[in-house]
């Protein structure tokens, strides 16, 4: 009986399909936005479909505030939640006829997919103000498709008074061995340091490894560009070796069984908690340790580098998503949606917001004197402005292979199943295969 | 005569359109999107069997092909063995047997998602503390391996399913005329004679409905699986259903999902008609 919703989807998704081709045959007069635009006298209408829900209230917000100050346009948001999920939504919107003026797009296959509907926005000034390299995945013959969101980075978040207790200092774990050495310390202090383990590695989620432990080790061989990643017909693992010194460290010292273990465990259950002394996350979790202990989140996260040969000190630092303007919508509706997009990002009441309420690690210029909310993005932004940082180059894999085929791969790998030069096989394998 | 098949077709139009529009339509229009390269947006070009081709290839449709036939084999079994078991349980004549159909079907009324997301509470954590605490080395670590993930999801199934299975079960053995028991019981059958040669065979059209029920139940699985286990680990435990919507939303390959879609359809399509028709062939006429 549940199986039928499988149906049903197919079914209203080709239904989409027809009855949005209808809306097309008759005519484009009758575009979303386009209408507004005329009858209201100068009104111009935007819509924008986005996928943050971590933001929502706070983004309905900043646009009332734009909505007051720009009495001509009106803009409705439409959120739909992370993941696979907007993807899908944002399949049917297009589908459908609805289309909104402004929508997300993550890495380069998106704007492949997208390519078609998205306006040049090399003009605007948050384009000029964003920051060196922010921009690659979304350039595409000389044009500049779309706008940063915000930066993302990651390492090991680390519990700071774990590490006092156990008479480690954190600033001093660069390498690889001295990581080894301190979570051995932590080990044989298990007892007395209330912890159950140095780790909590959930292998339940693939992302977790194939996305972001992989990325550390892989963005070395493609010159931490996306876009190299992405025209790239093979991956090589040339850090292989590290990769899985540094996957097994996480394994062997964590939580057991971790092929059970997932995000909201990891992060809720047993770091929030102080169950264990280190979790390789990012930023992002901030608000998550933030709902669970206000006081643990503010004082005690620390954030430490993963240990990569030649890269001591540096964080992965990316762009996981950007801004697109619709180019099919009417031009009013297009400039209108760009000034939008301007003010949000460079406007002195904007960019307050942006940080302030967003708690969002800026990928633009210009916001060196704000204070940025939160301990772990600031954090983030200071190994951005200086400069130290590898790329997010995980975004220019073939669709799916960070999960689908290296992740999996890994988890057959703790199960025993397979050897890591299996795991490495395998997925230059599948890579290969993606990109014939 | 020409009045009457107005009415006819007057009353009937409604039903065919929604029938037409939601049913019949989409699934051809998908169908033809499975000859083609649809990415969800447009359809470039027309390859003729390439999708059908390469599914066949592809060793992750096999495996869930194959883990979601021994998921069903197993979980028809267990379902009808279940349903029928707490269908002869009720029908006695106990003092609490109202209760006992109300919990028994209870579960059927939880969405599959929170069952799923309940059970891996129950298979994850509180199995794995009664591992601790007994030192049974088989209850730590449920959900982590495929086997494990299998029986999970074959537990949940049973569990949620079972109550529904059972009232079709005790619709057929309450119709059983009270004479025929009687007869035989004067006859001097015993109480397993009665239930193999007299029970049996006149429940036995309450078999074809729920076999065929089950199994296409069981091969549609996707909420469950999804909150469950969600494939993992390394997609093993994932069945043809989820196999499909990831192919279609995070892959982004439309049209080969499509014609995985339309393979999985001839499956069960074939799967029910044969039971169905084996089955009819079993049952007593009274």
């Amino acid at each position: 009986m549940k199986g039928k919703k499988l149906y049903f989807l197919i079914g209203a998704f080709c239904l989409a399909i027809v009855l949005g081709g209808c809306s097309f045959s008759s005519g484009g007069d009758t575009e979303s936005g386009g209408e507004d635009g005329h009858d209201g006298g100068g009104q111009v209408t935007v819509d924008i479909f986005q996928f943050k829900v971590e933001f929502k209230d706070q983004f309905e917000e900043l646009v009332e505030i734009y909505e007051e100050s720009n009495p001509g346009v009106t803009i409705n948001v439409k959120t739909v939640g992370g993941g696979n999920d907007y993807g899908q939504a944002l399949t049917s919107a297009f589908n459908s006829g609805e289309e909104p003026d402004i929508f997300n797009v993550g890495g380069p296959p998106d704007v492949d997919q997208y390519e078609d509907y998205m306006a040049d926005v090399s003009g605007t000034k948050a384009a000029e103000a964003a920051l060196e390299g922010t921009l690659n995945s979304v350039e595409r013959n000389g044009e500049i498709l779309g706008l940063p969101f915000n930066q993302e980075g990651y390492g090991l978040l680390y519990n700071k008074e774990i590490f006092d207790k156990a008479g480690i200092k954190a600033g001093e774990i660069q390498t690889q061995e001295e990581l080894e050495e301190a979570v051995e310390t932590l080990d044989s202090q298990k007892e007395e340091l209330g912890i159950e383990a140095p780790f909590a590695f959930p292998a339940k989620e693939q992302w977790v490894m194939g996305n972001h432990l992989a990325n550390a080790f892989l963005a070395d061989e493609f010159d931490h560009d996306v876009m190299e990643a992405y025209d790239s017909d093979s991956v090589a693992f040339e850090m292989g070796d590290q990769m899985q010194r540094f996957f097994d460290l996480q394994n062997d010292y964590s939580i057991q069984p971790t092929l059970n273990l997932d995000y909201s465990q990891q992060v809720e259950e047993h770091f929030s908690l102080g169950n264990v002394a280190m979790i390789q996350q990012g930023n992002w979790v901030y608000n998550t340790i933030e709902s669970m202990d206000p006081e643990f989140a503010e004082e005690n996260v620390g954030l430490l580098p993963i240990p990569v040969e030649g890269y001591e000190g540096r964080i992965p630092v990316g762009v996981p998503n950007y801004w697109a303007v619709n180019k099919e919508s009417a031009d009013e509706v297009v400039e209108a949606s760009k000034e939008f997009l301007d003010w949000m990002y460079t406007s002195e009441e904007g960019k307050q917001f942006v940080v302030d309420e967003f708690r969002f690690v800026p990928a633009y210029e210009g916001y060196e004197d704000l204070d940025i909310a939160d301990p772990l993005s600031e954090e983030v932004y200071r190994y951005s402005t200086e400069g130290n940082t590898m790329g997010w180059v995980f975004l220019g894999a073939p669709t799916s292979w960070t999960e689908d085929v290296l992740g999996a791969a890994m988890q057959e790998y703790i199960s025993g199943d397979i050897t890591w030069e299996e795991v490495e096989e395998q997925s230059i394998e599948g890579w290969e295969k993606s990109r014939q | 005569m020409y009045n009457r098949s107005l009415w006819f077709w007057l009353f009937i139009t409604p039903v065919l359109l929604a029938l037409g529009i939601v049913v019949a339509f989409p699934f051809l229009y998908g169908f033809i999107f499975s000859f083609t390269d649809w990415n969800g947006l447009r359809v470039t070009e027309f390859t003729g069997f390439e999708n059908y081709r390469a599914l066949f290839q592809e060793s992750e449709f096999i495996n869930a092909l194959i883990f979601t036939i021994q998921f069903a084999v197993v979980t028809v079994l267990l379902l009808n063995a279940i349903g029928l078991g707490l269908a002869l349980i009720v029908t006695r004549k106990i003092k609490s047997n109202h209760l006992l159909r109300t919990i028994f079907f209870m579960p059927n009324l939880i969405g599959g998602l929170i069952l799923g997301f309940i059970w891996q509470f129950i298979f994850v954590s509180v199995f794995g503390d009664l591992g601790e605490m007994f030192h049974i080395e088989g209850m730590k670590g449920w959900l982590s391996t495929t086997r494990t993930g299998f029986w999970g999801l074959v537990i949940l199934t049973a569990w949620q399913m079972a109550g529904y299975i059972m009232i079709i079960y005790i619709a057929y053995l309450e119709n059983i005329p009270k004479d025929l028991i009687e007869a035989a019981k004067i006859d001097g059958a015993t109480s397993l004679q009665r239930f193999k040669n007299v029970t049996f065979p006149l429940v036995a059209p309450a078999f074809t409905v729920s076999m065929f029920l089950t199994l296409s139940m069981t091969f549609k699985i996707y909420d469950q699986n999804l909150s469950l286990t969600d494939g993992g680990p390394a997609n093993s435990t994932q069945m043809l259903a989820m196999d499909i919507v990831r192919t279609a939303f995070s892959d982004n390959e439309m049209a080969y999902a499509q014609a995985k879609a339309v393979i999985f359809f001839l499956i069960v399509a074939v799967i029910a008609l044969t039971q169905v028709y084996y089955n009819k062939k079993r049952e007593v006429e009274m």
